[in-house]
């Protein structure tokens, strides 16, 4: 359970062999166990502004502040790709675990957490397989596993569904909702998809301009769970849409 | 145009294509022993119509009788002894060095600047060529033997490594960072070494084949082992002889070369 926010605080980002930075200025706060979509075109910085607060690369200008971890075996963040990157020499199982070492965990307890997050996402019976023998809908599930079992205070997904087919990314969103409410974690979804966006998220904020900005920051005015159909959510997505 | 290439394939052609795994595979077989057959059967012919010079062409058929007085002599097995000794310690001194410096060259900056002038310069130079000092510094023995096979096994494995190390997709590094494996420790046994390993493994088995050639020349020029042998019995005319070492050299690969693609397939059973 976090008690804290995750804090942005006028942040900038410069690639080393860029003039300009890719976003400055950005302000934003994610609450604890709030769900907050980033949203933007591409080339905008979405994903950059993922990597700066998973540690991955440091800002060029700022402050980001993480919520402190309980010093329970969780980390601060942990990362959702797009592209999964299940370790191919690895079978599921191990790779599930992998963020689990040097955490502090016995054996026993890590083999328990990599059991709980795989009958999180049903994938009990998959476990021993090897990552080129499941579909890329089971792949980005071990990918969400493999981030929920370090138990992050803020979950970073990184257009995660973007690469799966209409019917299996419905059912994935469906899926993370559930899995969300019932593990109380902050969460950043970088999509590029506005539907998916506003479905899922308490709060859309939209990233526009060179160097880009918040330009849009809403809660969105539909309680969980929702209708995708859902006319005042119509509304909403031309709202973020004209705001894009 | 059309009327010249028909759409369906000819009757025989389907036919042969119906015919089950287990029939092709048992083709495979006849034909394969026919091949080798044949081959003897020119071997024979070689031999009785004098295609090469008086006395330097054995009779295939006397090569059992030839091998069993290589054995009974007693000059095979402490042969073959020999030449292993040679070849296991060249073998693993060659793979085990040219592994760590093709991963420092792939993994460090500074490393790569400093050896890449040398290793172009090393590089070219046959590994026989190093046999002069071998025998200089060396003397006959074993460590010569080991030390001229551990050259060409060296550059082998070393190109074998850097190439799999540079190849690792740098995605991986930055989900290991991602996942608490940022440490070079912890990023190089999870990501560095199982991401290179079909390219740093193919490069063993390369070197597992290629030791046993330097081996043989090296002993040609007068190291104890096999290949010595087989200088000594051209030299009394027991060419026989020769033909039963170069036999015993094939087996012994094959052996190696089968332990070693399973070791490999077990290691890499992951790939698809």
């Amino acid at each position: 359970m976090s008690t804290t926010q995750t804090r942005l605080a006028d942040v900038a980002y410069r690639y080393p062999t860029a003039e300009a930075p890719v976003f400055a200025g950005l302000d934003f706060t994610i609450g604890a166990g709030e769900f907050v979509a980033l949203v933007g075109g591409s080339g905008v910085g979405k994903s950059t502004v993922l990597r700066c607060i998973a540690g991955l690369i440091t800002p060029s200008h700022g402050v980001i502040d993480l919520p402190p971890t309980p010093g329970d075996g969780s980390r601060a963040s942990a990362v959702v790709f797009q592209d999964t990157r299940l370790l191919p020499w690895r079978r599921l199982r191990a790779n599930v675990g992998y963020g689990l070492s040097g955490l502090g965990l016995s054996r026993a307890q890590r083999e328990d957490r990599i059991d709980d997050v795989l009958e999180l996402i049903s994938m009990r019976d998959f476990d021993g397989r090897w990552p080129h023998e499941i579909s890329g809908g089971q792949a980005q599930r071990i990918g969400l596993a493999r981030a929920l079992a370090v138990r992050p205070q803020v979950l970073l997904m990184d257009e995660p569904f973007s690469a799966v087919d209409a019917l299996t990314r419905t059912r994935l969103q469906d899926e993370l909702l559930a899995i969300w409410k019932r593990l109380n974690m902050a969460v950043l979804f970088v999509t590029h998809d506005i539907a998916e966006a506003t479905y899922l998220a308490d709060r859309v904020c939209v990233m526009r301009g060179s160097p880009a900005r918040i330009v849009f920051d809403e809660t969105v005015p539909v309680a969980h769970p929702r209708q995708r159909e859902d006319a005042t959510l119509q509304t909403f997505v031309q709202r973020v849409a004209d705001a894009l | 145009m059309a009327e010249r290439q028909p759409s369906n394939p000819p009757p025989a052609f389907a036919a042969k294509r119906q015919a089950g795994p287990g029939a092709t595979r048992l083709r495979r077989v006849v034909l394969g022993v026919l091949g080798l057959a044949a081959f003897i059967g020119l071997w024979k012919c070689a031999y009785l119509f004098n295609w090469a010079p008086r006395g330097t062409i054995p009779d295939p058929f006397d090569v059992p009788a030839a091998l069993w007085d290589e054995y009974s002599s007693g000059r095979m097995l402490p042969a073959i002894g020999s030449s292993l000794i040679h070849y296991v310690w060249g073998l693993g001194i060659g793979t085990a060095l040219g592994f760590a410096v093709g991963l420092m060259a792939a993994s460090s900056r500074v490393f790569d600047d400093i050896h890449y002038m040398l290793a172009r310069v090393l590089r070219p130079i046959p590994p026989l060529a190093w046999v002069i000092f071998a025998i200089a510094w060396f003397q006959v023995s074993h460590a010569g033997a080991a030390f001229v096979i551990s050259i060409g096994v060296f550059w082998v494995n070393y190109f074998a490594t850097a190439s799999g190390v540079r190849n690792v997709d740098p995605r991986f590094y930055e989900l290991a960072r991602a996942f608490g494996h940022a440490s070079f420790i912890k990023r190089v046994t999870s990501i560095t070494l199982p991401g290179a390993m079909p390219s740093i493994l193919s490069g063993v088995r390369t070197g597992v084949g290629q030791a046993w050639m330097t081996l043989i020349a090296a002993e040609l020029l007068g190291v104890p082992g096999m290949g010595q042998e087989m200088n000594s019995a051209a030299g009394v005319g027991a060419y026989d002889a020769v033909v039963v070492y170069m036999l015993a050299i094939s087996l012994i690969y094959t052996l190696s070369d089968g332990l070693f693609a399973l070791v490999e397939n077990r290691t890499l059973r992951w790939r698809p």
